[in-house]
């Protein structure tokens, strides 16, 4: 048995040890602050997993940024310069690599998908004179507790996304809840807020379940809220959960009996082909939809378009994209690319960019901007996003996080 | 529990009883852990996504198998026999990278995006279970698994191949000594084992979902099954599959904020009262 044990345990220990091994292209040299010298940007995704796909997206959409450009002549006279470092998505990893890039003069960060992996870059960031742009994870800590002087985040954190959920809630006919959760800190983040504003909307929460990260069986989740007489179903489930969970929802007939289903960060642009039509009808929180209406978006998306087989970019790319501008801002209004100086613009920041009217608080470095509750639709031959309400910056957490201490 | 969470249960364990029961056979014969056999199950539910796109879910339901046990045979003839003498770890090493190997192949091929595999239209609304409306699909699983397992184990009882099976899989030399082709039983071992992963990945691919984590994430839960249930014993694992679902359902209904330390509590306590597992050396 001990054998067996052992037998067990040293592929594990090998993997763990094997963790870590990245690949490193660079499109350009390094670069000084100085005038002319390049704005290079060390991009850091995962290479494998669930998460990867996400990691190229964004890839794309910086790269997307930096020749837009470049064919304008570079960003205040500095050519951008991509450098893709990609890694197994481990922090440790992502440090390491974002160390090398750093030695080789790359100065601001960005393409990091978790949120440990950005909180264990964000501490590393000082030591390294770089600047991190987050523009994917979403865990509050990055911009509370774990905050840094160096990092920006440039996409809603949770407790926004919660918060433009809660304050959605009159506006779906559901009286009585069931919530079903993902068991860590945001699931359980989520249920609290939601049943606070459940409450004070007159509505009933009368099932709170929590299911551990990467279950695969809902059955037993599922038969529970079916006996819970709930008439709408609040569902905190992310990636393949959240595909499993509507899946079997769909197969026990769930969803037919609910006046509501509303997701948090459940469905998403990436998976309307792997759930179809039967999520025709879900409300989700959304942080970006290609119809925003606004000169900057209309111009970002066409571009996009023109350049992806017709694609319409989903809120991955425009993040990506929104954290280079948000880069490219800052780099204008310092009129250099030393990241010192960089760090100073980005403080004070605020510019009209493709989802309107956005500025960086000064107080835990959180981008401020409008979030949104959709509704999954019909839209030509696919399904799309309809907008049924935006919640300003202003609503969502305006106070910068007390907890931060830059 | 009600009758629709007993249901539950029975069909997340006749899953579990499908993948556990090609891995214990060759953990019995081989006695090493094929720690590829997530990622066998993996590319069982690709394949399913494939030729469901191009055919029909049925066709997948046997075709995926035979392909399946054919990388089986593969992995036989070009890792297991030729690595017999080496020690555990080393094999259960090159199985780690077989896995590791297979799993980036599957997603160079079909991607990091989650896939959808449609449920027959047959089987894709509620049946009526004593009065309870109940997938039809889940209901689909437990009937093949329960298939299986009879089949499973009347071959392993009943045929002169299933003879050969115990007798090298409780002791391989002598099991030579008597005559027995060691390499040729192993050779049906693998295959059917790989098929077994295969058949779980089809079934399961309208069940959860296609994407390139499934296979790492029931392989803990495999190896619990197979450890529980006996090592090596295939009636032993398709019974811990079984009791796994149950207990695994139970804890989710009454006590869902431990319930994920169930397995693993399964497994402690199976190891510090009968370390050889419910079944002990037998193996059908």
């Amino acid at each position: 048995m001990h054998k067996k044990l052992l037998a067990a345990a040293v592929p594990l220990m090998a993997v763990g040890a094997m963790t870590g091994c990245g690949s490193s292209s660079d499109s350009g040299s390094g670069g000084s602050g100085g005038d002319g010298a390049p704005l290079k940007i060390a991009l850091i995704p995962p290479s494998g997993g669930p998460l990867a796909v996400f990691g190229k997206d964004s890839t794309t959409a910086w790269q997307f940024a930096a020749d837009e450009a470049n064919a304008n002549g570079g960003v205040d006279g500095h050519k951008v310069e991509i450098v893709t470092s990609q890694t197994d998505g481990t922090p440790a990893a992502t440090v390491r690599a974002a160390r090398k890039a750093t030695q080789g003069g790359a100065r601001f960060i960005s393409g990091v998908i978790t949120s440990p992996e950005n909180g264990a870059l964000q501490q590393q960031l000082p030591s390294m004179n770089a600047i991190s742009f987050n523009t994917f994870g979403k865990d509050d800590a990055l911009t509370g507790k774990q905050c840094s002087a160096n990092a920006y985040r440039t996409v809603q954190n949770t407790a926004m996304d919660v918060d433009a959920v809660a304050k959605s809630l009159e506006k779906l006919p559901a009286t009585k809840w069931a919530i079903q959760a993902v068991d860590y800190a945001t699931g359980r983040t989520a249920a609290k807020i939601f049943t606070a504003a459940a409450k004070q909307a007159g509505k009933q929460v009368v099932l709170t379940q929590y299911a551990p990260l990467n279950t695969t069986e809902f059955g037993s989740y599922i038969t529970k809220i079916k006996n819970s007489g709930a008439d709408g179903v609040f569902a905190i489930e992310f990636g393949a959960d959240g595909v499993a969970f509507v899946n079997q929802g769909a197969q026990f007939k769930l969803f037919q009996g609910l006046k509501s289903v509303l997701g948090f960060n459940m469905v998403s642009e990436p998976l309307f082909d792997a759930l179809g039509d039967k999520i025709e009808g879900f409300y989700n929180n959304i942080g970006y939809v290609h119809q925003l209406d606004n000169a900057k978006n209309r111009a970002f998306v066409a571009a996009w378009k023109a350049k992806n087989g017709g694609k319409d970019p989903y809120y991955v790319q425009a993040d990506a994209y929104l954290g280079a501008q948000t880069l490219f801002e800052a780099v204008k209004k310092a009129k250099s690319v030393d990241p010192a100086k960089v760090k100073t613009a980005l403080d004070s920041l605020s510019f009209d960019s493709i989802v309107g009217q956005v500025s960086i608080r000064p107080g835990d470095h959180q981008i401020l901007r409008d979030s949104y509750l959709g509704q999954v639709e019909k839209q030509g031959s696919g399904l799309g996003w309809k907008v049924i309400n935006t919640v300003p910056a202003s609503e969502t957490q305006p106070q910068a996080d007390p907890s931060c201490k830059l | 529990m009600d009758l629709a969470q007993l249901l539950n249960g029975l069909a997340y364990g006749a899953l579990l009883m499908i993948l556990s029961s090609g891995l214990a056979m060759i953990y019995g014969l081989r006695g090493v852990m094929n720690f590829a056999h997530g990622a066998l199950y993996m590319l069982g539910a690709y394949l399913a996504y494939e030729v469901t796109q191009r055919t029909s879910f049925w066709a997948a339901l046997v075709l995926a198998p035979l392909l399946l046990a054919a990388v089986g045979a593969a992995l036989e003839l070009g890792v297991f026999r030729r690595l017999q003498h080496r020690s555990h770890i080393e094999v259960g090493l090159v199985m780690f990278g077989a896995a590791l190997i297979i799993e980036r192949t599957i997603v160079l091929i079909w991607g990091d995006d989650t896939l959808p595999v449609k449920a027959p239209s047959a089987l894709d609304g509620t049946a009526n279970v004593l009065g309870t409306d109940y997938p039809a699909y889940r209901l689909l699983i437990i009937g093949v698994a329960a298939v299986m397992a009879v089949a499973l184990v009347l071959w392993l009882k009943r045929s002169r191949t299933g003879l050969h099976i115990r007798a090298a899989s409780h002791d391989t030399e002598t099991a030579k000594i008597l005559g027995i082709d060691v390499d040729r039983v192993s050779l049906v071992v693998v295959a059917l084992g790989a098929a077994l992963a295969g058949l779980a990945g089809v079934l399961a691919a309208p069940y959860f979902s296609v994407q390139p984590g499934m296979g790492q994430s029931i392989l803990i839960m495999v190896l619990i099954v197979v450890v529980a249930g006996g090592v090596g014993s295939i009636g032993g694992a398709m019974v811990a599959a079984l009791a796994l679902g149950l207990i695994q359902t139970a804890g989710n209904v009454w006590i869902p904020s431990v319930a994920v330390l169930v397995p693993y509590l399964v497994a402690i306590a199976v190891l510090l009262w009968r370390p050889s597992g419910l079944a002990g050396k037998r193996v059908a």
